[in-house]
């Protein structure tokens, strides 16, 4: 039977493709990799719905009804602020810092640099949008689009920690990659190569065409235009910043990783030669100063207006048109879909996922030319997504753990930073992996002993709080309850045992409900998806 | 499962794969099989990052050069403070307690040495010298790590690799199992009482028994058999050599944590820890100042961990790395600007000591890179090539620093042939 009348069937019936499957489990296992894990009882209405009729509704994510965002979104003071309210703060942050730290070398005192009141209010806000992640991840009913805006946050990954980064990472979450996520991934990507925060990260803000020269130097510091701050600079630093050279050639980091993570793939058949071309296509493309917003800037002084010959096409001194050519090719070239592609089956699938699924997720790209959730659809409808093989197999990155763990045990995430710490004490920060890579996805990464044991002692943290599983004297119905609201009843007959046993001699109900949730999530059953 | 690790090693993972287990599972597996390691001969690395740059010029003195002194008028260290070294390098007067060390020619220097890649930023050097990849930014795993995972001989405990801090740093991210422990007394399940915490860590044991096979189960074992180790080891009860006292802060209690571990015996074969607070861009300081507070606490943690280990040190390597040095001129704010070339210290029994070395390429305008800072004249891999080498005993620099073989002719002389 063709793939298409398989799915057809599918979308008919609204039963999942995988025979062996029941209802509540195949709903379990969609809201395992489409969601971050079931609330309790969700797996059931999900399976009373049908849950192909659900992934089309999650596919359909702005028609989802999502009440409890808005209010919880509104305590996040963080979306309040544009690029430039940020650079501003960031700004006077690090002025407040540097004096501090004169003041502090003067008088051997350090004690006060860490309650300068504009630096304790720019780290709060960089702990806000950690937090905020973990909120909408927990509590939007719209959990793919959630799962989609970390897939491509990470496949677009820029480290929040590089420079003005700082400030530019919130507006490339909020106004980059979260309006894309279910788009078109031709204009996810023309996005990000234009959003400051990556011209900043992979350094194309300072890429130059070799001999051009920046009108301002020609003239410094006369156009009217201050330099950022440089009015209320020591004259020493001042002068130190005019001395310091500007770019003088191109910067191929960018083009580099567009190329082998973005697009291509490192396997994708291009060679040193193609990154320089597409560096060159590239120069211009920066940012502009944060006292204008650092925004978007094409600066046609910086561009190199020679002809470049990349992948059989010619760029003819286009200007910005040329970048802008380049990447509606490489979004649709073979190797970029199907280097996505098996990137999206290692997340929703398996980590090594089967040709089937790859292959399907392939052709429907082609298809649509490149709508992400024809893509997905194609994902969910495969016969790999729904085999044995493929239930239960991964295992949770440390965000998904946390998150799964916050929806199961009905804690509600408040917003202090706490379970932010949380994940990144599990070894994943969020918005901090230095490398282009993102993080990587697969068990060999996550799973090792000391992670592991942070697992546990975050498993019996959680349990503290959980407010799902009701106080149950009888210790049998208790393990049951809990197998049934916190793992949609696939908890295995060991771990049943061993969290009887370990009741046995426990005779208050609180303490033995917050040890056997405890054990539960700390457990083998519930690191795996 | 008792598949020993050495008939792993022998028949590869090609054998196990035909027997449908996955050969990454295997390796970890063997590592959880348990053999007697006793005070053994093993050689022991220790890693300090001094994150943020550190001024090399002002760590190890260039005092018998004028330039060294033209250029930095008010932060210069007096040549009168300088622990001379050989008559024309010496140490910064807060790491006097080291002398003796270079004096038994356990202590030697490295000066100008750095990354091949000229980036001034921290975060892409520092990067560069974890990954081991100068310039390459996609290399996701770090080359401590990479040591591990093609250096299969010492797999045989979870403490082979520690970091000390919160999270794993990039130079240890990958595939080979290592450990971050924030604090030695704190690892292992959190429960106040000694006997709910062994209840607690028992029944997690029996919940990952029953986890059958994969990375779960055998990563769990590695979990619960360092808990085990620890808890004989005892860290509680430890108690330095006699007479020997750390510097109160973080950097003596890590390198304390580092020197119970080696003495408890549990297979440590790499630690690293981070030590910051090198960003000196403004009031560095001379002789006092800023920078001398830092390096103080260093020289005395350094100093005290030596002594801690006495006889154990003839087969430990210590050795200090910063992402890149600063800036030959002092700045108008009486610190220095990002640079490039900097200073590294080996100290150890298997250091060659009593030497700077590496080729000083002088501080004269003409010998400066781009005109301003030292030059590097020792790409970092050919300094951590000769120590995984000639120290660990690793035979395949190649897959170690890929994209770079450090040559033998290239080697320093650091380690004692």
């Amino acid at each position: 039977m063709p793939l298409s009348l398989i799915a057809t069937l599918c979308f008919l019936t609204t039963q999942a493709p995988g025979a062996t499957l029941t209802p509540r489990d195949s709903a379990f296992h969609a809201l395992n990799r489409l969601a971050y894990g079931a609330r309790p009882g969700e797996a059931d209405s999900i399976a009373r719905v049908g849950v192909m009729k659900w992934i089309e509704q999650q596919l359909d994510a702005d028609h989802v009804p999502d009440p409890r965002i808005a209010e919880r979104e509104r305590q996040f003071k963080i979306l309040d602020y544009d690029r430039g309210d940020l650079a501003t703060r960031y700004r006077d942050a690090q002025r407040e810092r540097q004096r501090m730290q004169r003041e502090a070398a003067a008088t051997g005192d350090s004690t006060q640099m860490r309650t300068a009141r504009p630096m304790q209010e720019f780290r709060q806000l960089g702990g806000e949008l950690q937090q905020l992640a973990i909120v909408r991840a927990a509590v939007s009913e719209r959990q793919l689009r959630e799962v989609m805006v970390d897939f491509w946050t990470n496949h677009f990954n820029v480290f929040v920690g590089k420079g003005a980064d700082r400030f530019l990472v919130p507006s490339y979450i909020e106004e980059t990659i979260r309006p894309r996520a279910l788009g078109r991934f031709e204009d996810l990507l023309i996005a990000t190569a234009e959003s400051p925060a990556m011209l900043f990260y992979l350094d194309n803000a300072q890429s130059v065409a070799p001999g051009s020269t920046p009108p301002a130097q020609r003239r410094p510091f006369s156009l009217g235009r201050r330099r950022f701050g440089m009015n209320e600079m020591p004259e020493e630093r001042r002068q130190r910043l005019q001395r310091r050279p500007p770019p003088t050639g191109i910067n191929e980091n960018y083009a580099r990783e567009l190329l082998e993570l973005h697009t291509l793939g490192v396997d994708g058949g291009y060679t040193q030669q193609d990154i320089i071309q597409v560096a060159r296509i590239f120069t211009g493309w920066s940012i502009e100063p944060p006292d204008r917003g650092s925004g978007f800037v094409f600066r046609d002084w910086a561009h190199d207006h020679g002809t470049k010959h990349v992948f059989g096409l010619t760029f003819d001194d286009d200007g910005k048109d040329e970048g802008i050519k380049l990447l509606k090719f490489l979004a649709n070239e073979h190797a970029t879909m199907h280097h996505v592609s098996a990137k999206l089956c290692a997340r929703f699938v398996a980590d090594e996922p089967p040709d089937g699924c790859v292959d399907a997720a392939v052709a429907a790209w082609q298809k649509t030319h490149g709508d992400i959730r024809a893509v997905l659809r194609a994902i969910f409808t495969s016969p790999d997504f729904w085999s044995a093989q493929a239930v239960r197999s991964k295992v949770k990155t440390p965000f998904e753990f946390v998150v799964s763990a916050v929806r199961a045990t009905g804690v509600e995430p408040d917003d202090t930073p706490r379970l932010a710490q949380l994940v990144a004490r599990l070894g994943e920060p969020l918005y901090q992996q230095p490398a282009p890579t993102g993080y990587a996805e697969t068990e060999a990464h996550w799973v090792n002993s000391g992670a592991l044991l942070a697992r546990m002692n975050a498993a019996m943290m959680l349990a503290k709080d959980c407010s799902s599983i009701p106080s149950i004297d009888d210790h049998a119905q208790l393990v049951d309850v809990i197998d049934q609201k916190l793992l949609a009843g696939t908890m295995s007959a060991h771990t049943k045992s061993v969290i009887l046993e370990q009741l046995t001699d426990i005779t208050d109900p609180g303490q033995a409900r917050a040890l056997a949730v405890g054990l539960a999530l700390g457990g083998p059953d519930f690191q795996k998806q | 499962m008792t598949i020993s690790r050495r008939i792993f090693v022998k028949a590869g993972g090609l054998a196990m794969v035909s027997l449908g287990l996955d050969p990454l599972f295997l390796a970890r597996a063997a590592f959880a099989a348990r053999r007697p390691i006793g005070p053994s001969a093993r050689p022991i690395l220790v890693c300090l990052f001094q994150r943020g740059a550190v001024d090399g010029l002002n760590m190890i003195v260039p005092h018998g050069e004028p330039a060294y002194y033209q250029e930095r008028p008010r932060i210069a260290i007096p040549a009168g403070d300088v622990v001379d070294l050989d008559g024309h390098f010496g140490l910064h007067p807060s790491l006097a307690p080291l002398k003796e060390l270079w004096d038994n020619k356990s202590l030697a220097a490295i000066h100008a040495i750095g990354s091949p890649d000229g980036t001034r930023s921290h975060f892409d050097a520092q990067d560069y010298m974890e990954t081991g990849t100068p310039g390459v930014k996609s290399t996701g795993d770090g080359w401590m790590n990479r040591y591990c995972q093609h250096d299969r001989e010492h797999a045989d405990t979870p403490f082979r690799a520690v970091a000390f801090g919160p999270q794993l740093p990039r130079i240890l991210a990958g595939s080979a199992p290592s450990l971050a422990i924030d604090d030695l007394q704190a690892f292992g399940l959190r429960v106040p009482q000694e006997a709910a915490r062994d209840r607690l860590t028992r029944a997690f044991e029996e919940l990952y028994d029953g986890a059958g096979t994969g990375l779960l189960a055998s990563s769990s074992r590695e979990g619960f058999d360092a808990v085990q180790m620890l808890k004989r080891a005892d860290p509680t009860q430890y108690r330095p050599a006699a007479g020997v006292e750390y510097p109160p802060g973080r950097l003596g209690k890590t390198l304390l944590q580092i020197a119970q571990l080696i003495k408890a015996d549990v297979g440590l074969e790499i630690a690293f820890a981070d030590c910051s607070g090198w960003d000196t861009h403004v009031n560095q300081g001379s002789s006092e100042g800023q920078l001398s507070t830092r390096l103080r606490e260093l020289g005395l943690a350094l100093a005290a961990f030596n002594r801690d280990l006495g006889e154990r040190m003839h087969n430990v390597v210590v050795l200090t790395m910063s992402e890149f040095g600063r800036t030959i001129r002092e700045n108008g704010n009486s610190g220095t600007d990002h640079g490039h070339a900097t200073a590294m210290l080996a100290l150890g029994g298997p250091v060659n000591g009593g030497r700077v070395l590496g080729r000083w390429p002088g501080l004269g305008v003409e010998q400066r890179f781009e005109g301003r800072d030292v030059a590097v004249t020792t790409d970092f891999r050919d300094l951590f090539g000769e120590i995984v080498a000639r120290h660990l005993g690793a035979t395949d620099l190649a897959m170690v620093f890929p994209g770079y073989t450090p040559s033998p002719t290239r080697f320093l002389g650091a380690i004692r042939g």
